[in-house]
């Protein structure tokens, strides 16, 4: 880990905010007060931000083509999963992740995040409509986007089969969707449901960008 | 595999049972000379099957089963691929064999060995244990021609799609609200068996007999069968009402005792009212090393159907670790489609890393690692993996990883990989949709094939069938 330091230099980069300061702060919509991102860690995500940011519009922000175009190589392919995390990254809702949202939406994907922040990203994410729960259609819906996506055929009774035997376990109180309690519960039966909220890259942030470690005097220990 | 010649304190002989999951062989106990009978069974069958807790389960109840006309357990022994259950030897071979080619018993015997037979259904019953898939080849004789029922309680090792689907004779025995794939009460299908058996034995062949299985199955739910002109009115009165359509209206196993020429020459038989104090510790152990295998294993199966956030996790979709590979515009893994069974499926996993000279070594039940054979210094720590989980029975998804290295090769397994998923599978692969009346008049085409069965090549050694 990372000596903190409180060594920073300002760049003209719109949206730029102290690391020190969004290093500290946790998300609004999580509580956990233990640290996801480090400093140095901070910095080097600003350098990805940036790159993402102008790779399609020069004006800083990371807009939803530029997302695609970031995940799958390819500005127009759309994906319904790829537009939930963009909306779960805006946390402004203004069509646009702005840094400061970029660096706390992916502090939920840190390895060191706390378990309960990533559920509950993983249940949002999850829950389409934003009604508060997970409902059977959108788990159906969220099965064929994913069939569709890659080429694995399966018949509509072999899909109504999956969805019912998946709500028989986790819908507990029988109403029908999934609140955040039963959610819970579920993914403690199933940890492997959330293995894909974790990103063991940004452990290694900094490795991925060396130039910038060199323009710091900070020192990083290495394993 | 070597082959295994001795087990625990056993001597193993020659098979004189299979079937689809397990054989039989015989063995002789080195300590007394005494010979018994190993049901062996594969672990890993068991727990593709996802029937651990329930066979373990079965064994357990099938060991406090004593009576003298049911086969008995003597001891579970576990290595670390095989379930060995030593059970009563019985000599004299199947009941299949003694009504073989039309033959049929005088009422006399027969009426003992059905006596024998409700006997040992009732003690059963009233432990809450049913058999489920009666017929003759699990009904034993033993040298002094008393009747021994062999696989008692266990079903987990036979399917209801394979007591309807197989060749040897199953259809003809089972009870009509099987046919219906719902909830069945298991002690009024085990009585219907008992019917379809006792008729056999009297008159020498089956009531329910035709070679067109819609046909069969018709005739199993209207129960149209006619009785042989030597039937007495007493055997045609029980007979009536054991082969009762409605489990609801079917006699049961107290008033078939009850019954007057079930009654004649009737011996009841007690088992022993002092039990002895048995030891289900053996079972434990047999299976504990299945459990150390599913801890090992990274997506549990707890059921043979996958979750659906199971599917939603896995998907590349939601991997946002795309932001990070931007410099490697090349996929690093890949997700592949398989309209086969798990073990089919990895079994065409291991042929494609042949054909482009990959070394296997298998992770658990459900990863396989693959190296090259040559490992060259730039690239020794290459490899690629890929993971199996199962979706459906006859449906899985394979993901494809890669190390760091030569993508060559990469591409290669995948697209001799892909190639192979698009074969047609050898076996058809059996429906899992229910069968009813309805689904048996859309299925003229598949109940046609039975219409010419093949004779078998070999038929099981004369003793024990297994299931």
């Amino acid at each position: 880990m990372g000596c903190y330091c409180s060594t920073s230099k300002k760049t003209e980069a719109q949206g730029y905010e102290e690391p020190t300061i969004l290093s500290s702060e946790t998300p609004c919509e999580y509580h956990d007060p233990s640290l996801n991102v480090t400093v140095s860690e901070v910095e080097a995500l600003h350098e990805l931000y940036k790159k993402l940011s102008n790779s399609i519009v020069e004006d800083g922000l990371i807009h939803k083509e530029e997302f695609q175009l970031a995940l799958f190589r390819n500005k127009n392919k759309k994906n319904l999963f790829a537009d939930r995390i963009f909306d779960l990254f805006d946390l402004k809702r203004n069509g646009v992740i702005e840094f400061g949202e970029f660096v706390r939406s992916l502090g939920v994907f840190h390895p060191n995040a706390a378990l309960e922040d990533k559920i509950t990203f993983a249940f949002r994410l999850y829950d389409l409509r934003q009604t508060g729960f997970i409902e059977r259609e959108e788990l159906k819906e969220m099965v064929l986007a994913l069939l569709h996506e890659s080429d694995l055929e399966l018949s509509d009774d072999m899909i109504e089969t999956i969805v019912d035997k998946t709500f028989s376990d986790a819908d507990i109180n029988g109403d029908g969707r999934i609140d955040q309690d039963e959610w819970k519960a579920f993914v403690s039966k199933h940890p492997s449901l959330i293995k894909n909220m974790t990103l063991p890259y940004l452990k290694d942030i900094t490795l991925a960008f060396p130039s910038f470690v060199i323009r710091t005097d900070i020192e990083e220990s290495e394993m | 595999m070597g082959l295994v010649k001795k087990i625990g304190k056993y001597q193993l002989g020659r098979t004189i049972g299979e079937g689809t999951f397990s054989k039989v062989k015989l063995a002789v106990n080195g300590n007394n000379g005494q010979k018994v009978a190993i049901k062996v069974i594969d672990k890993h069958m068991v727990l593709e099957n996802n029937l651990k807790n329930q066979v373990k389960r079965e064994i357990r109840t099938m060991k406090l089963l004593h009576h003298p006309n049911i086969v008995r357990i003597h001891e579970v022994i576990g290595t670390k691929t095989k379930i060995y259950i030593v059970m009563e030897y019985v000599s004299g071979g199947q009941l299949l064999d003694k009504i073989s080619y039309g033959e049929k018993l005088n009422a006399c015997e027969a009426r003992k060995l059905f006596q024998q037979l409700i006997d040992a259904l009732k003690y059963c019953h009233n432990k809450g244990v049913y058999h489920r898939d009666l017929k003759p080849e699990n009904l034993l004789l033993d040298s002094k021609g008393n009747l021994k029922v062999s696989d008692f309680g266990l079903s987990a090792l036979q399917k209801h799609n394979d007591v309807l689907n197989t060749r040897c004779g199953s259809p003809g025995y089972v009870a009509p609200e099987l046919l219906l794939s719902k909830g069945y009460d298991g002690a009024a299908a085990d009585v219907w068996s008992c019917g379809v058996i006792l008729f056999e034995l009297l008159a020498g062949y089956l009531p329910f007999n035709d070679r067109n299985l819609m046909n069969l199955y018709g005739k199993i739910w209207k129960a149209e069968y006619r009785c042989p002109p030597w039937f007495t009115q007493n055997q045609k009165k029980l007979i009536a009402k054991i082969l009762e359509p409605r489990p609801v209206k079917r006699i049961t196993i107290p008033d078939i005792v009850e019954d007057e020429w079930f009654q004649t020459d009737y011996k009841p038989v007690f088992a022993s009212e002092f039990d002895q104090n048995i030891n289900l510790d053996d079972v434990d152990v047999a299976f504990n090393s299945i459990k150390e295998n599913i801890r090992e294993s990274t997506i549990p199966k707890s059921s043979s159907f996958i979750n659906a956030f199971q599917l939603i996790a896995m998907s590349q979709d939601l991997d946002l670790s795309g932001l990070f590979e931007e410099q490697d515009e090349k996929k690093q893994r890949t997700r592949l489609g398989s309209k086969h069974t798990i073990n089919e499926t990895i079994e065409k996993i291991e042929a494609a890393a042949t054909d482009v000279g990959l070394s296997i070594e298998k992770m658990n039940n459900f990863k396989i690692k693959m190296q090259p054979k040559q490992i060259m210094t730039r690239c020794s720590r290459s490899y690629l993996s890929a993971q199996v989980i199962e979706v459906a029975p006859t449906h899985c998804v394979i993901e494809i990883s890669k190390s760091t290295g030569d993508l060559r090769v990469y591409h290669k397994f995948c697209e001799s990989l892909s190639n192979l998923l698009k074969q047609k599978p050898d076996v058809p692969s059996q429906s899992q949709d229910s069968v009813d009346l309805c689904a048996a008049e859309r299925k003229k085409q598949d109940a046609g094939c039975y219409e010419e069965p093949k004779s078998e090549d070999s038929k099981p050694l004369p003793g024990y069938k297994s299931a």
